[in-house]
């Protein structure tokens, strides 16, 4: 006998994503925050945010055919898709949409591969739903995103908004975000 | 006969475009992302922005609180209150701050600072503060991007030159991170030093004008203002320049409504019904200590 509920795996249940979207959510708000996932934060945050209303520029090939199409997205090149998702290692070699001055919310959300968050390189983060400073250290992510990063957000309100992914955690760097390296 | 909802009443499609919309709202503070408003089983004007937000946040395990005007048990919020407790099977509602995990709200804040573990989506009727200066929404657009506020503050500052001093008593335009100047939703001024540096997410909700934005933890928000005239908050002085306390609880740092007594004598009390209940039962605990 088949149970409908059962049978999705929980990636694609509505109730987890609720909760992966409020740790995503939680994580914008506390730029340099580590939320843990319950899931694989690659395919549990594109789960969560994706659909047929979004486009997603996959620059290297990081998840399957059946996963692509169970999003039900739009593939489109990383110069204009809503979503990029690339390895974070390797230097970024296009520019993303960065939006307008009038609809700046039209800037990509840059979705990186990274290998930890408790080791590698120090940063300190300040700006809005930061207290003071926050100190992250990043592993796994290829300094050039960072540089590439100030120039694109180099006219507020234009600009890109990044989430970085480890495993199952997250952490978010908004436009806002200013980082410092150590 | 039974009718089944989908958990929260919206579809998940409408859940997701609400849910990346907040992201980018948060992204860039004060802005107003604009996202397509879903038709409600009530008006709009009802709280539907707000709505649309805490049915596409809210999970099963979550503790919410509607206030509408500072009380839990207006007709209002006991309407939402009982549209989420009918669409969302498992959540738990409260009238106690410091048990809620999400509060929507309508022209207040709480008299308690939030937690960072909370989020309070406010309704918002009128999104644009620059409407007043400016009809058509592609200039505003174009204002706000280059954040200039030039003609607002023309306008605050005739305000100010008629009255005296800065009259609003609502929504007052404040700017947010250094760049956006928001409607904070018609608040009074008392509660808008309560967006600056924030513990926790404030989220609004314009339904009919179909637009939402954020002031995110730790993000400064200024009231507009001039050297010479500054933002002041409502005083609740007596005339002999004594702080009127609470009729009810005594508390001499809320905000007060004022009702009329059938003699015509005016009675203040706490706004903030929780607030009010709050201190009430801690004075009658220290004097029963
Ligand atoms: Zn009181």
């Amino acid at each position: 006998m088949s149970n409908l509920a059962t049978a999705i795996p929980t990636i694609w249940q509505p109730h987890t994503q609720q909760h992966a979207y409020r740790q995503l959510m939680q994580a914008f708000a506390n730029p340099g925050q580590i939320e843990a996932l319950s899931e694989d934060a690659l395919l549990l945050t594109l789960a969560t945010l994706l659909d047929g209303a979004t486009s997603i520029a996959d620059v290297h090939g990081l998840i399957s055919a059946l996963d692509l199409a169970r999003l039900e997205t739009a593939n489109e090149p990383a110069e204009t898709a809503h979503f990029v998702l690339a390895d974070g290692a390797q230097a970024p070699v296009f520019t993303p949409s960065l939006g307008t001055l009038e609809s700046p919310e039209g800037g990509a959300t840059l979705l990186l591969t990274v290998t930890a968050f408790n080791d590698g390189a120090s940063y300190t983060l300040s700006g809005p739903g930061v207290d003071g400073a926050r100190n992250v250290t990043l592993q796994g992510l290829n300094p050039a995103w960072l540089d590439s990063r100030e120039s694109w957000n180099a006219a507020f309100p234009m600009g890109v908004d990044i989430v970085l992914l480890a495993g199952k955690q997250v952490m978010a760097l908004p436009r806002t975000t200013r980082i410092k390296g150590a | 006969m039974s009718v089944t909802y989908n958990f929260g009443f919206m579809d998940e499609h409408a859940k997701k475009e609400v849910r990346r919309s907040i992201l980018k709202a948060i992204s860039i503070p004060g802005y107003q992302v604009p996202y397509s408003s879903r038709e409600m089983p009530m008006g709009r004007g009802f709280g539907t922005g707000g709505l649309q937000i805490t049915l596409s946040l809210i999970g099963a395990d979550e503790t919410l609180k509607v206030i509408d005007q500072g009380s839990d048990d207006s007709v209002n919020a006991v309407n939402l209150r009982q549209f989420v407790e009918l669409t969302c099977p498992g959540v738990n509602t409260t009238t106690h701050l410091n048990e809620a995990t999400l509060i929507q709200s309508r022209h207040r804040i709480p008299e308690v600072p939030l937690t960072p573990n909370q989020t309070l989506v406010l309704q918002v009727p009128y999104p644009d503060p620059l409407v007043v200066v400016e009809p058509s929404e592609d200039k505003r657009k174009v204002m706000h991007g280059e954040a200039d506020y030039a003609r607002l503050l023309v306008k605050l500052y005739e305000d100010i030159v008629k009255f005296d001093e800065i009259t609003i008593s609502h929504r007052y335009p404040t700017r947010i991170n250094g760049h956006y100047v928001i409607d904070p939703s018609p608040i009074p001024r008392w509660d808008v030093p309560k967006l600056h540096n924030s513990p926790a997410l404030i989220l609004f909700g314009a339904g009919r004008e179909k637009k939402i934005y954020a002031v995110p933890p730790h993000t400064k928000a200024e009231p507009l203002a001039f050297d010479d005239v500054p933002f002041r908050v409502e005083s609740f002085n007596d005339a002999q320049g004594n702080r009127r306390p609470c009729e009810r609880c005594g508390a001499t740092d809320s905000f007060l409504d004022e009702y009329i007594n059938e003699d015509g004598s005016k009675r203040y009390q706490c706004s903030d019904s929780d607030y009010c209940d709050t201190v009430l039962a801690e004075t009658k605990e220290a004097a029963n200590a």
